[in-house]
């Protein structure tokens, strides 16, 4: 049973409820001097009006309002530093504690989510928390201490207007669960409905080609407008009821002061009370309600953190995906890499396996190329090296010893692998390029530079290598991007090379630098490699043919194509399109 | 088609003009929006009233109470329950009209923004293809939006109250209303003036921290295989605090100036009063004053910075909403890159599409994209436009559909030239099935029936059927209904394809454009596609587009060649066919 996202965002508060504590102290602070000052003006304009003071004699009393208002603006300035702290160490600690769970998630997790989303949730998502712990969390706490406050000072006053405030009072918490639930739901009603008539809105505006394409945009504008008009009467409908709680609220903040007010007059006409006592009343009257007042503004941070607390719990959640990543802890170091799968299979979600019963074996230093259509399996067979995955059943062995026992981080130290779409991180070609080996001199650099035949893209960028990649820098193609991992490979020097080939059609020159570059990179090495364009391979090349997450053929290409079997139909597909 | 259409158009127009603008977009809606504006501002001129009275009353009653005198006291008590009905009867009121005009502007300004920027797509809204212009789009719409709520009440509201608490001031006690005017002025302009001022480099610093740790954060997500294989994940979580720790210092001293703001205008509340206590005293003594009023000042000068609260928030809002507005507006006024013909659009006997030295380039200085291009494609004729990635393919049809606007040569459509039609007539005469076709947030029902608003459900199927979606649209949980796009199932590009050929067939115009139909899908994929695509083609005219023919070829009567801009060779298929078989490997790569 997971706890819900408010009691989720209250536990967030441990850490930080120093902090807190602290905020809301020098908040309770405020309140005392806001009595403090209620107190003197109404001394000073009593004495003034019924004792004929002037400033003279007033000056002491006048003399302490300043500090008293300083004292106020500075404390609130505190509280709000101390309150925003605790609001950006939850958020600080909590985006650490994702980067943990992204990584206990794993790569394979990461690659079937809409990034965008996630985007939204890790950093729009974090951020929505601090208003919370900054603004609405201590604002709770003032709707309940303020009031209290105001009571105490009030009642060795003028008793029975305690009495009146003390009567509203237990409708205080009345109306917090009033405003929160109805008026939450409304208004959440109609957040989610704003959102989705402004997405729709968005969406014609993507689509704004399509639409002229089929002559629908005049169409597009009517729905437009009548999805507008139904949102209208739909909303107003549902405020007309959502604002009736404010309405309540708003009704006893003004005539609990117009009723105190009368109240008081018609006492100090009987001559049964003191004007100091009354005019002070009267001043702490509307602040008794304001905390309430201002706890109604500050809701959308509330519901604003309750919708990211949804999206950072599922993440967080540990039945959400379980980790993949094997658990082996053995150590391992060697320069000669044997792969061997012995009769793996796997899947993605239970139930559905992509791949059965595989068995390869591949010696120190050979090449193996496997082919097939996309689906069938082949780039699982890499996941599952890397160790992203482990295999449900059977097991992967290198060098003899079970891929599941060993250190998955020592093992990936062995590893070098060209994606068929690498990614391209935000920064420089350099920085991309330094990713696979920190270390790594400007001499390997330029070496690496060269065998995956990215000089020219180099010569093309304006600061070199120094140039920032990314949306707003220049970009890389396709191909220029499978370089860089061609480039990334070569850097790591590593023992064994998983290779996804390049789909993209590159020009003849750089399509022959590859190759020659990549025969050299694969000299002495363990390759397995993923072919998609079969017409060149070569006769004496190893090749297993995959098709539905099985291995249906395998052999040299020569003896397969003369075979006429799964091989030479993939040739002929392959030929005809 | 790749035009860069000037997005930041200089714009000198002051910030009444922009203002006067928005207002005049809306001004059907003016009733309901000063409407609005009125109740809150009498609600809030009710709210300050009830404590001034209040004041006034209390003090009125204790002299009467000492002195032993006869007072009226119906008179004030009736005004204190009046103001207390307004109060919080008028918030209501507010409340909901403000709403109502919010909701009705929005409509009102969403079709009007649409209206103005559909005969801009595709060739003056680079907006829409860059993700990041798009969201600022949203953002600046979002803005404006809330504009009246937001900015224009609060401002309104502020402003009039103001006024009229210094009217009430300088009634009794000018320089108290001297002094107001002064402190209204520090709380309400001149600190939220420096607090924005301050703002700027934070928040400035602030969005841009967030968009490095967005970048950062899309990295650590696409990029995790290579940061997990490279051991490079520690680094990474690294950045991420850094980062973190750079936006939180940004919005330390954002929200430092915020909370700056809302406690200069508390602090300013009570100067007022201690202003009132010490010019009201005096006056009193000289008898310039009397007691009651004294009282009912001294609430008033504090009652009324209740006005100027909103203030901070509204001035920064402000800013945020004419920078949106002066971008939108800038955005809705640039001119179509084609000019409709006033004329209705020609009779034709035929389809015939002829292309005449066509030169086309995306902007005044730049190469010619298309130069010197002539093609004829007759009634039925199926044709093949062969190319490499820049040849100029794609410029092509974005000209044939008069979608971009060509500088020299002419386009037959007909025989009538495309100057000479509406260029909605052209498109209901082409069919295009689209390199990546939009799909929008809708049901496929509603993604196919774009192409044909009335088309019947067996209409619908036999598309389905002929765009070989069959099996598909029978393997989806919900079938026809099933929500497809941005939030719905995702759909293979394989899939989408198909789904713009059912969209095309459905659109049934004699002429079809195939752009690029098999690019990026496996050979098994685009071998189900020829059928398709074959049955697609059937009694049309058709221009297929791509940078590879491979089994295309056989659907096609002619193959085109097209290199820099023009077409260079024209030969029979089955010529073709057979050269390339002969030469294996002669074929055009991009």
């Amino acid at each position: 049973m997971s706890p819900t996202p408010v009691r989720w965002l209250r536990e967030r508060a441990r850490p930080v409820r120093r902090l807190l504590a602290a905020g809301i102290a020098a908040g309770a602070a405020q309140a005392v001097l806001v009595c403090a000052g209620a107190w003197l003006v109404a001394y000073v304009l009593a004495q003034a009006i019924f004792a004929g003071r002037g400033l003279a004699e007033l000056w002491p009393a006048l003399a302490t309002l300043p500090p008293v208002a300083a004292a106020r603006f500075a404390l609130s300035l505190w509280q709000r530093r101390a309150t925003f702290e605790a609001g950006a160490r939850v958020g600080a600690g909590l985006r650490q504690t994702l980067e943990t769970r992204l990584r206990a998630l794993g790569p394979l997790w990461a690659a079937r989510q809409s990034s965008g989303d996630l985007v939204t949730r890790l950093v729009d998502g974090v951020e929505a928390l601090t208003p919370y712990y900054a603004g609405y969390l201590p604002q709770v706490a003032f709707t309940a201490l303020v009031p209290v406050v105001i009571l105490l000072a009030v009642l060795p006053a003028v008793p029975w207007a305690a009495l009146v405030l003390l009567l509203t009072a237990p409708l205080i918490p009345v109306f917090m669960i009033l405003v929160g639930r109805s008026a939450q739901q409304a208004s959440e009603r109609r957040w989610t409905r704003l959102r989705r008539l402004g997405a729709r809105f968005m969406d014609a505006l993507s689509g704004l080609t399509t639409l002229r394409l089929y002559r629908a945009a005049t169409r597009e504008q009517a729905a437009l407008a009548a999805a507008g008009e139904a949102y209208r009467r739909d909303t107003m409908a549902v405020l007309r009821v959502a604002f009736l709680s404010a309405l309540v609220l708003e009704f006893f903040a003004t005539v609990s002061i117009a009723v105190l007010a009368v109240l008081i007059g018609f006492r100090l006409l009987a001559g049964r009370l003191d004007f100091q006592h009354g005019l002070f009343v009267l001043l702490l009257a509307p602040e008794f309600y304001l905390p309430l007042r201002a706890l109604g503004a500050q809701r959308h941070q509330r519901m604003d953190a309750v919708a990211a607390a949804e999206g950072l719990m599922e993440l967080l959640a540990d039945d959400h995906a379980t980790p993949t990543e094997p658990a082996g802890v053995r150590p391992f170091a060697n320069r000669r890499i044997a792969l061997a799968f012995e009769r793996v299979g796997y899947g993605y979600s239970a139930g559905r396996a992509v791949l059965h019963d595989i068995d390869l074996a591949v010696e120190a230093g050979t090449r193996l190329t496997l082919v097939g259509t996309s689906g069938s399996g082949k780039s699982t067979l890499f996941t599952l090296l890397m160790g992203f995955a482990a295999p449900d059943l059977g097991r992967i062995t290198v060098n003899g010893e079970d891929l599941a026992l060993l250190d998955p981080a020592a093992w990936r130290r062995h590893i070098a692998w060209v994606a068929q779409r690498p990614h391209v991180f935000r920064g420089s070609l350099r920085d991309n390029l330094l990713v696979a080996a920190p270390e790594a001199g400007e001499e390997a650099l330029q070496r690496a530079v060269q065998a995956a035949a990215l000089t020219t893209v180099i010569a093309r960028l304006p600061q070199g290598l120094d140039t920032p990649l990314g949306e707003r820098g220049q970009g890389l193609s396709g191909g220029e991007a499978q370089r860089l991992a061609l480039a990334r490979a070569w850097l790591r020097d590593a023992p064994l090379l998983l290779l996804d080939e390049p789909t993209q059609h590159l020009d003849r020159a750089t399509a022959a630098a590859i190759d020659h570059a990549l025969e050299r990179l694969a000299a002495g090495r363990t390759v397995l490699r993923i072919a998609h364009r079969l017409d060149n391979l070569a006769d004496e090349e190893r090749v297993a043919v995959m098709a539905g997450g099985r291995i249906v053929e395998s052999g040299r290409v020569a003896t397969l194509r003369a075979a006429r079997g799964a091989f030479a139909r993939l040739l002929d597909a392959d030929r005809a399109a | 088609m790749n035009a860069r259409p000037p997005m930041d158009i200089p714009n000198a127009a002051g910030a009444p003009a922009i203002l006067r603008r928005l207002l005049g977009l809306l001004r059907r809606e003016r009733g309901w929006l000063a409407g609005g504006a009125a109740l809150a501002l009498l609600s809030m001129l009710a709210g300050i009233g009830l404590l001034a009275v209040s004041g006034h009353f209390i003090t009125a009653m204790a002299l009467a109470g000492v002195g032993g005198s006869a007072i009226n006291y119906y008179t004030p008590a009736a005004l204190i329950r009046l103001f207390a009905i307004l109060r919080t009867g008028g918030r209501y009121v507010e409340r909901l009209v403000t709403h109502e005009a919010t909701l009705r502007a929005l409509a009102e300004f969403r079709v009007w923004l649409f209206g103005r920027l559909v005969p801009l797509a595709p060739a003056r809204l680079g907006a829409l293809r860059s993700a990041e212009l798009f969201s600022r789009l949203r953002a600046d719409v979002d803005a404006l939006e809330h504009a009246y709520l937001a900015v224009l009440v609060p401002l309104a509201v502020a402003a009039a109250a103001t006024l009229a608490v210094l009217a009430v001031a300088l009634a009794y006690l000018p320089w108290l209303a001297l002094g107001l005017l002064l402190l209204l002025a520090a709380g309400g302009l001149l600190l939220p003036w420096w607090t924005l001022r301050r703002g700027e480099a934070p928040g400035a610093e602030a969005v841009a921290a967030a968009e490095s740790l967005r970048t950062l954060a899309a990295d650590g997500l696409r990029g995790r295989a290579e940061l997990a294989l490279y051991g490079a994940e520690g680094a990474h979580a690294a950045r991420v605090a850094t980062l973190t720790a750079r936006l939180q210092q940004a919005r330390r001293r954002t929200d430092g100036l915020q909370a700056l703001g809302g406690a200069g205008i508390a602090l300013a509340a009570q100067l007022a009063v201690i202003a009132a206590l010490l010019l009201g005293v005096p006056a009193l003594r000289r008898g310039a004053l009397t007691g009651p009023d004294l009282a009912m000042l001294a609430l008033l000068a504090q009652a009324g910075f209740e006005a100027i609260a909103p203030l901070p928030a509204a001035w920064a809002q402000l800013g945020a909403t004419l920078a949106a507005a002066r971008r939108v507006f800038a955005l809705a006024d640039t001119a179509p890159a084609i000019a409709e013909p006033a004329a209705p659009s020609p009779a034709v006997a035929d389809h015939g599409l002829d292309v005449r030295a066509l030169r086309l380039r995306y902007d005044e200085h730049g190469p010619w994209v298309l130069d010197g291009l002539d093609l004829a494609l007759p009634p039925g004729r199926r044709l093949a436009l062969l190319g490499r990635s820049g040849a100029g393919k794609s410029s092509l049809v974005g000209a044939l559909l008069r979608l971009y606007p060509y500088q020299q040569g002419e386009i037959r459509l007909g025989g009538q030239p495309y100057a000479a039609w509406q260029g909605d007539d052209v498109r209901a005469r082409i069919a295009v099935v689209e390199q990546q076709p939009y799909l929008f947030d809708a049901s496929l029902r509603d993604n196919l029936r774009l192409a044909r608003p009335d088309a019947s459900d067996a209409q619908l199927d036999a598309a389905i059927a002929q765009a070989q979606l069959g099996d598909y649209v029978a393997s989806l949980p919900e079938g026809l209904d099933t929500w497809v796009g941005e939030n719905g199932t995702r759909v293979s590009g394989g899939e989408a394809r198909r789904i713009a050929i059912a969209r095309a067939l459905l659109a049934d115009a004699p002429i079809l454009i195939l752009d690029e139909p098999t690019e990026g899908l496996d050979a098994g994929t685009a071998a189900a596609l020829y059928q398709a695509l074959a049955t697609a083609m059937q009694g049309r005219s058709v221009l297929l587009i791509t940078h590879r023919l491979g089994g295309l070829s056989t659907l096609v009567d002619e193959v085109a060649v097209m290199a820099g801009g023009r077409i260079v060779e024209r030969v029979a298929a089955e010529v073709y066919r057979a050269r390339r078989d002969v030469e294996s490997g002669a074929e055009v790569s991009a």
